[in-house]
C-alpha cells in the first residue's frame, strides 16, 4: 500500500540529492550558499595635476578570473574621462583629460572575492628572454652558476635559487672568482634583476608582479614579488626576503609581467593610495557573477539568468512549497482548521508588500467589516454569484478607504495592498460566514486563528533570505520539499486534535 | 504525554481522520462513484431500483420560474420538506407541517409567505446550500413523522439513524437526536446528540454533545441509554444492501423511522464523521480490521454480511 509513495519520495530525494551533490563536486557550488563570505573592498584614491597637454593615468586594477571575483565596480573620474583597457594579462583603468592648474581627484572602488586557489589548467607559460639591461656577460655568468640545477625538478630549482640569492649555494662550492663577480652585479641590478636573470638561467619561467598584500591596510605604494612557474601553477616569491609564499597567497596582484601598477603621462600624481577593507558582500551578486560565468548546461539554465525584475518574484515563489508543506503539516498532523487549503499561503504572499503586522491588520480588518455587511446582507437573500460580488465590491473599497487613511496618516504599508488578496479576502469573508453560521463563533474565530498563525509562520520562511538564496542556488531542493509532502500524504496517524477529541474514551474503558 | 495517548488510541482501536481518508475512503470509494450519494436526488432513484424504500418524492424542481408544478402538488399534501439535491451536512432543508391559503408553518410555528417559500426554492436552485456552488436541484419529498420511541428525547425535529458500512458490513451505528442548539437538525456538528446503539440487539448506550459524554439530553432531560431502536435489523439489512446500491466500500448510512412506513433512506455519506466512536465508546478501526481478516464466506449477500456482524460486534 505505501510502498509506491515511499519509493516515489524517496526517488525525489536522491534526485535532489543528486544535482546538488553534481553542482557541489563537479560546478564547485558552495555547500553553503547563504554562509555569510568575506570580501575585500579596495579603493584607489589619486589626486592628479595636469600640465597643458592631456594627461593620462593609467592604473592597474583588478579584474574577474580564475581564483577571484570582482563586482560592484565603482569609478570616480571627475572631469576626465575612463575606459577599461586591456593590457596582456592585465586590466589597466586609463583617466584622460585636459585638466587645469587646480587638478582632480581620481577614484576606483570596487568588491573583491578571493577563492581558494584550485588547480589551475593554464598551459605553461613560454621562457622569455634574459632582462634587456643584462649584457651577455653576465647572461653567461649566470648560466655557469646554476646551470648544474638544470637536471633538478622545477621546486627544487626555484629553492635553490632562493637560497642563492641570499648568499647560500650548496655544494659542489662555485668557483670563487665567479661568486665576487655575481655578487657586484647583484648589487648593480638590485634583487628583482638578480631573481629574474638566475630564474631565466634554470629554465624557470618568472614574471614581476605588482599588487597588495591582502590585509586591512592603507598603502602609499604597490608591493613587488614574483610569480615563477613549476610546472602546475605560479609560485609566488618575495624578492626581498627570497621567501616563498605558503599557499594561499596572501597578495592581491594588480599588474603583471613588470608592468607598473601606476603610470602617468604629462602630468603628475601625488598621494596616491591603496586601501583595503574586509566586508561582507550581497551574496546574490557573488553567486549571479559565478553563474553567469559558466557555460555549464545547469548553470546556462539557472534561475539567476533571469532578468533581475522577474528573479525577485521567483525568489519568494521558491519558497512558498514550504509554505504548502507547513499548511499539510498543520492540518494533516496536528489538525488545526484553516481557511481554504492555501489561502494562508496566499495571504503571506500578500503580506510581501504591506508587511505582516499592517497585513494581519488590513485582513483583520476587511474580513470583521465583510463579516458584518455579510451577515446584514444575508437577510436580502441574495444569490450566491451577486452576494459573492457585493462582498467584492466592498473589500476593493474597504481598500480604497485604508488608502486614503494611510495617505493621510503617511502610512505607505495601508496603500500598499495590492491586486492579489481581493478574491481571497472575498473568499474569506464567505467562508468566515459560513463555519460562524454552522458551526459557531467559536470554530470560526480558531479557523480564523489558524489561518493567521498559518500565514505569519509563511510569511516569515518566504521572507527568510538565506533559505531563498539556498532554494535560489539548489533549486533541485523543490524535489526534496515534495518528497515530503508525498510522505506526508501518506501520514495516516492520529492528528494532535485527535489525540485530544477522544482522549475522554480513556476514562471509560 | 503525547506518545502515550497515541498508542493507547492505537490499542484501543480509535479510526483517525488520515487513516479514514487514505486507507478507507480513497481505497474503497472511487471516485466516479460519489455523484451517486452526493446527490440526494440519484439516491433515491437508485435506492428505488433496489427496493429499499426513501421518503415519497413529491415534486424536483430543476428550473427558475418552474413553479407550475408546486403548486398542484401543493393542493396534494398538507406537509412536506423542501431539500437542496447536493446540499451538505443538512443545509437548506425546510420543513412544512401545514399551510394554509398563503401561509406555511414550520414545525417551530413560524409562518413563512409563498415568497419567503420560492426564494428558498430559488436560493437551492442557484446553488447557495451546495458546497461546491454548482446550480442545484430542489427537491420536495414527504414529511417524515418520526416514529413516537424517540418523542421523549427529542426537541423537535426529526431523529435520523446512522449506521457506518464498510464492504457492506454494518460495522456501527448511532442515533442521531436534534436539539433546540441544532434547530431541529440531526447534525452533530450543529449541537445534535450522537447516541451510541449496540450493534447486536439495537439498544442505545452512551451518549456525545460536542464531543462531551453525557447522559441525559439537555432539552428534554431525559435519559439517552437504554432505548431499544425499532427495526434495527431491518435497518441494518438496509445498510448492508447500500453497498451493492452503490459500490462504495466505506458508507454512512442515514436512515429515519417513519410512524407509518417504518426505516427508510435518507441519505447516503461517502465521508462519514468519526464522532460515532465516541457515542460507542469503541474504535471503528479494530472492527474494520476484523472485517478485513474475516473469510470470503461471509461477503457473498447482506444477510450473511449482517449474520456475521451481529455475531461479531457484540459490545
Amino acid at each position: 500500500m505505501k510502498r509506491p509513495a515511499v519509493l516515489l519520495a524517496v526517488a525525489l530525494l536522491l534526485l535532489s540529492l543528486t544535482l546538488i551533490c553534481y553542482r557541489i563536486i563537479w560546478l564547485k557550488y558552495p555547500i553553503f550558499p547563504a554562509a555569510p563570505e568575506k570580501v575585500w573592498h579596495l579603493s584607489i584614491d589619486a589626486y592628479v595635476k595636469g600640465g597643458e597637454k592631456e594627461t593620462t593615468v593609467m592604473i592597474g586594477v583588478p579584474y574577474t578570473h580564475k581564483g577571484q571575483t570582482v563586482a560592484d565596480e565603482r569609478i570616480r573620474s571627475g572631469t576626465l574621462s575612463f575606459n577599461l583597457l586591456r593590457e596582456g594579462l592585465n586590466q589597466i583603468g586609463v583617466w584622460a583629460g585636459i585638466l587645469g592648474l587646480e587638478g582632480e581627484t581620481i577614484g576606483y572602488s570596487s568588491t573583491i572575492r578571493v577563492q581558494p586557489q584550485r588547480p589551475s589548467k593554464t598551459k605553461s607559460p613560454t621562457l622569455e628572454p634574459y632582462p634587456p639591461n643584462v649584457d651577455k656577460e653576465e647572461q653567461a655568468l649566470a648560466k655557469r652558476l646554476v646551470g648544474r640545477w638544470l637536471s633538478l625538478r622545477p621546486e627544487d630549482r626555484l629553492r635553490r635559487v632562493a637560497a642563492a640569492v641570499k648568499g647560500i649555494w650548496g655544494t659542489p662550492p662555485s668557483d670563487e672568482q665567479d661568486l665576487r663577480a655575481w655578487s657586484s652585479f647583484q648589487e648593480k641590478h638590485g634583487r628583482v634583476t638578480t631573481f629574474l636573470v638566475l630564474l631565466r638561467a634554470v629554465h624557470l619561467p618568472a614574471r614581476v608582479v605588482q599588487g597588495l598584500q591582502l590585509a586591512e591596510s592603507i598603502a602609499n605604494s604597490t608591493l613587488t614579488w614574483i610569480e615563477i612557474w613549476t610546472g602546475q601553477e605560479w609560485e609566488s616569491l618575495h624578492p626581498e626576503k627570497g621567501e616563498i609564499y605558503q599557499k594561499p597567497v596572501p597578495l592581491l596582484p594588480l599588474t603583471t609581467n613588470g608592468l607598473p601598477a601606476v603610470r602617468v603621462t604629462d602630468g603628475e600624481l601625488s598621494e596616491v593610495r591603496w586601501t583595503l577593507t574586509r566586508g561582507i558582500i550581497n551574496q546574490w551578486r557573488i553567486h549571479f557573477e559565478r553563474i553567469m560565468r559558466s557555460d555549464r548546461l545547469l548553470d546556462r539554465w539557472s534561475l539567476f539568468r533571469l532578468p533581475e525584475e522577474f528573479q525577485r518574484t521567483f525568489r519568494i515563489l521558491i519558497l512558498v512549497p514550504i509554505g504548502a508543506f507547513m499548511i499539510c503539516l498543520l492540518r494533516n498532523m496536528v489538525g488545526f482548521p484553516t481557511f481554504g487549503i492555501f489561502m494562508p499561503v496566499l495571504m503571506a504572499i500578500a503580506f510581501r508588500n504591506t508587511g505582516l503586522l499592517y497585513g494581519l491588520g488590513i485582513f483583520a480588518g476587511v474580513v470583521l467589516i465583510g463579516y458584518i455587511v455579510r451577515r446584514w446582507i444575508n437577510k436580502l437573500r441574495l444569490l450566491l454569484v451577486p452576494r459573492l460580488s457585493v462582498i467584492l465590491t466592498l473589500v476593493i473599497i474597504s481598500f480604497m478607504v485604508f488608502a486614503l487613511i494611510g495617505n493621510k496618516l503617511g502610512l505607505r504599508e495601508l496603500m500598499a495592498v495590492g491586486l492579489l488578496p481581493i478574491v481571497i479576502l472575498t473568499m474569506t469573508i464567505e467562508r468566515f460566514f459560513v463555519i460562524t453560521e454552522e458551526a459557531g463563533a467559536r470554530e470560526g474565530f480558531w479557523t480564523a486563528a489558524g489561518s493567521a498563525a498559518v500565514a505569519t509562520i509563511t510569511h516569515e520562511i518566504i521572507h527568510f533570505e538565506p533559505l531563498q538564496l539556498t532554494f535560489f542556488v539548489y533549486p533541485e531542493l523543490l524535489f526534496a520539499v515534495a518528497a515530503v509532502q508525498v510522505l506526508l500524504g501518506r501520514y495516516t496517524g492520529y492528528r494532535l486534535s485527535e489525540l485530544i477529541r477522544f482522549r475522554k474514551l480513556k476514562g471509560t474503558s | 504525554m503525547i506518545l502515550k495517548t497515541n498508542s493507547w488510541l492505537h490499542q484501543f482501536g480509535i479510526l483517525g481522520m488520515n487513516r479514514r481518508n487514505a486507507e478507507y475512503i480513497m481505497r474503497l470509494n472511487p471516485r466516479s462513484s460519489f455523484p451517486l450519494v452526493d446527490d440526494k436526488l440519484m439516491t433515491k432513484r437508485l435506492a428505488k431500483a433496489h427496493q429499499i424504500p426513501t421518503p415519497s418524492l413529491y415534486h424536483v424542481i430543476e428550473y427558475h420560474g418552474d413553479l407550475g408544478g408546486l403548486e398542484e402538488m401543493l393542493s396534494d399534501h398538507q406537509d412536506f420538506v423542501i431539500k437542496p439535491a447536493r446540499g451538505a451536512g443538512g443545509s437548506g432543508i425546510l420543513l412544512i407541517k401545514s399551510h394554509e391559503r398563503s401561509s406555511f408553518f414550520k414545525p417551530s410555528g413560524e409562518a413563512l409567505s409563498w415568497t419567503d417559500l420560492t426564494y428558498h426554492i430559488f436560493d437551492i436552485l442557484s446553488g447557495v446550500y451546495s458546497l461546491e456552488g454548482l446550480e442545484d436541484r430542489t427537491l420536495i419529498e414527504a414529511f417524515v413523522h418520526p416514529d413516537p420511541i424517540f418523542a421523549a428525547v427529542t426537541y423537535y425535529g426529526v431523529p435520523d439513524i446512522r449506521i457506518i458500512v464498510y464492504r457492506g458490513v454494518p460495522v456501527m451505528g448511532m442515533v442521531r437526536l436534534p436539539t433546540q442548539e441544532s434547530d431541529g437538525k440531526a447534525n452533530l456538528h450543529q449541537g445534535a446528540i450522537g447516541v451510541g446503539v449496540n450493534i447486536k440487539d439495537g439498544t442505545t448506550s452512551t451518549a456525545v454533545h460536542h464531543s462531551g459524554i453525557i447522559t441525559h439530553h439537555p432539552d428534554t432531560d431525559h435519559l439517552l441509554s437504554d432505548i431499544q431502536v425499532p427495526y434495527w435489523k431491518e435497518m441494518l439489512h438496509i445498510a448492508a444492501r447500500t453497498f451493492d446500491m452503490t459500490g462504495l466500500g466505506y458508507l454512512g448510512v442515514d436512515m429515519v423511522i417513519d410512524r407509518e412506513r417504518g426505516p427508510l433512506l435518507l441519505e447516503l455519506n461517502a465521508r462519514p464523521g468519526l464522532q460515532i466512536q465516541i457515542a460507542n465508546q469503541a474504535g471503528l478501526l479494530r472492527r474494520l480490521e476484523l472485517i478485513d481478516k474475516a473469510s470470503a464466506e461471509i461477503f457473498p449477500t447482506p444477510e450473511t454480511r449482517v449474520e456475521w456482524a451481529l455475531k461479531t460486534f457484540a459490545p
